[in-house]
């Protein structure tokens, strides 16, 4: 071989080499890595990732940031993706020296309201539900009705909520949802609500007041108040919000109340595919 | 020392990175979103521009020029410029956090950034002396970021402003590079 190709083989490995051992010696001895990134890159780790920032926080990597100061942050500002899943959690409080998976349960989102609410008039406002809700109390009859222009669609970090645009409505799938709540933030008619996911039925209607005409005047679904459900319930499973003036089914004892749902005359409560 | 000012403002202006020489575009188009990160990106390579240029200056004449092999000059620049940047990093992450977030993400990017290869490669074609290496990496840099402030600047209002619809976004952005690189063209033949 050519001896100045042997001699460039030698500058390269050389160079190489070179940089490689400067690395090496540059990992070495520089001074430590400041413990508060080292942990916060540490944390991030078992962090979902997906930077939803429904913690409150500029996603993750600032979540775990404030973790890293300060382990209570999981109680004050909890990650909701972080606790329905139980494998991570179970991973990150073993790193963290703390159970946490006895502390988490999975949770979804659900709609309170399945109604078909006649138009009033035509919005063609600012296309946002806070807006369109805005104006005399929305352009639907049903003062309580989802507004329909897909507030929950855009914040949805997974794409759990769909959105039919021709009917103006939002469907969840409650196999995707997560249970972070940005969606409940969102909703200007506070319709959504993050309830344990093995919860058996809900009442997806929210016509809040009794001083109103009923819901059956304005949509084909909605609760008429006639507590049907309470009286047909044998254990306690349906109990009336009398500030509501609507059924409430108590998500700590999440008992199903098939005969409730049999009972009503509007077909209003639904029952929940618990698998 | 006319030489050297002579030197800055030619790496500078007349034969600018970005819109002279056509070098570094990548982060000229992709990082001039925000004036703040186009700024860290700036200061981001007038640093490794400068360190670069002093260590493949050393490397090519104690080296390179002795033996008579100038010809592998850029394998060895790349080689050298990547594990400087890896470096770099590493002791700004170690010393200086704050620092190290202003900067972010761009550090590692400058590794794959032309920009920094050209001018190590300018410098040894140019034959400069050390000094003059060191200025002209550093007016290499300040003109850089010069652009990129520019660029960015402009593009944050013409974010609010009223353009085309077909125009908003990319298409706004060449327009405006365009513009700059016609502006920049008025610089030739200054010296």
């Amino acid at each position: 071989m050519d001896p100045l190709t042997i001699l460039i083989i030698i500058f390269l490995t050389l160079v190489g080499l070179g940089c490689g051992i400067a690395i090496f010696l540059a990992n070495r001895f520089l001074p430590e890595e400041d413990k508060l990134l080292k942990r916060t890159e540490e944390i991030s780790k078992y962090l979902p990732g997906m930077n939803c920032g429904a913690c409150g926080m500029p996603g993750c990597f600032a979540y775990a940031g404030e973790l890293a100061k300060d382990v209570d942050t999981l109680n004050k500002y909890p990650c909701m993706t972080l606790m329905n899943d139980k494998e991570r959690l179970k991973s990150f409080g073993e790193y963290l020296g703390i159970d946490l998976v006895g502390s988490g349960q999975k949770k979804v989102a659900i709609v309170h309201c399945a109604g078909d609410s006649e138009t009033l008039y035509d919005y063609r406002g600012v296309g946002t539900c806070k807006a369109a809700s805005q104006l005399s109390s929305g352009h639907k009859k049903c003062p309580y009705w989802r507004v329909g222009l897909g507030g929950c669609v855009g914040v949805c970090p997974v794409g759990a909520v769909s959105y039919d645009r021709g009917k103006g409505d939002a469907y969840l799938e409650p196999n995707k949802c997560i249970g972070c709540g940005l969606c409940v933030k969102e909703c200007p008619r506070n319709l959504i609500e993050i309830v344990p996911a093995d919860m058996p039925q809900y009442l997806a209607c929210n016509y809040l007041s009794k001083k109103n005409i009923p819901g059956r005047e304005r949509c084909s679904i909605g609760c008429i108040h006639c507590r049907m459900c309470v009286r047909a319930s044998e254990h306690d499973e349906v109990s009336w919000d009398e500030k509501k003036d609507l059924p409430y089914f108590d998500p700590e004892k999440r008992l199903p109340a098939p005969a409730a749902i049999e009972k009503c005359p509007k077909k209003v409560i639904f029952k929940r595919d618990v698998s | 020392m006319n030489d050297l000012v002579t030197i800055f403002i030619s790496m500078a202006l007349i034969n600018n990175f970005v819109l002279a020489r056509f070098l570094g575009l990548c982060p000229f188009l992709g990082v001039s979103k925000k004036l703040s990160s186009a700024v860290s990106m700036g200061l981001a390579v007038i640093m490794v521009m400068t360190v670069a240029s002093i260590v493949t200056w050393l490397l090519y004449h104690v080296l390179l020029v002795p033996f008579g092999v100038e010809y592998i000059t850029t394998v060895m620049f790349i080689l050298v410029i990547a594990s400087l940047v890896q470096i770099l990093e590493l002791t700004i992450r170690r010393t200086n956090i704050p620092l190290y977030n202003a900067l972010g993400i761009y550090l590692p990017l400058i590794t794959t950034n032309c920009a920094v290869l050209g001018v190590t490669l300018i410098n040894t074609r140019e034959d400069f002396t050390f000094l003059e290496t060191v200025v002209s990496a550093l007016g290499g840099g300040i003109g850089f970021t010069l652009v990129l402030a520019m660029m960015s600047g402009i593009r944050e209002r013409l974010q609010l402003a009223d353009t085309p619809r077909s125009f908003k976004g990319l298409p706004n952005a060449f327009l405006v590079a365009m513009l700059l690189g016609l502006c920049f063209l008025a610089f030739g033949g200054m010296v």
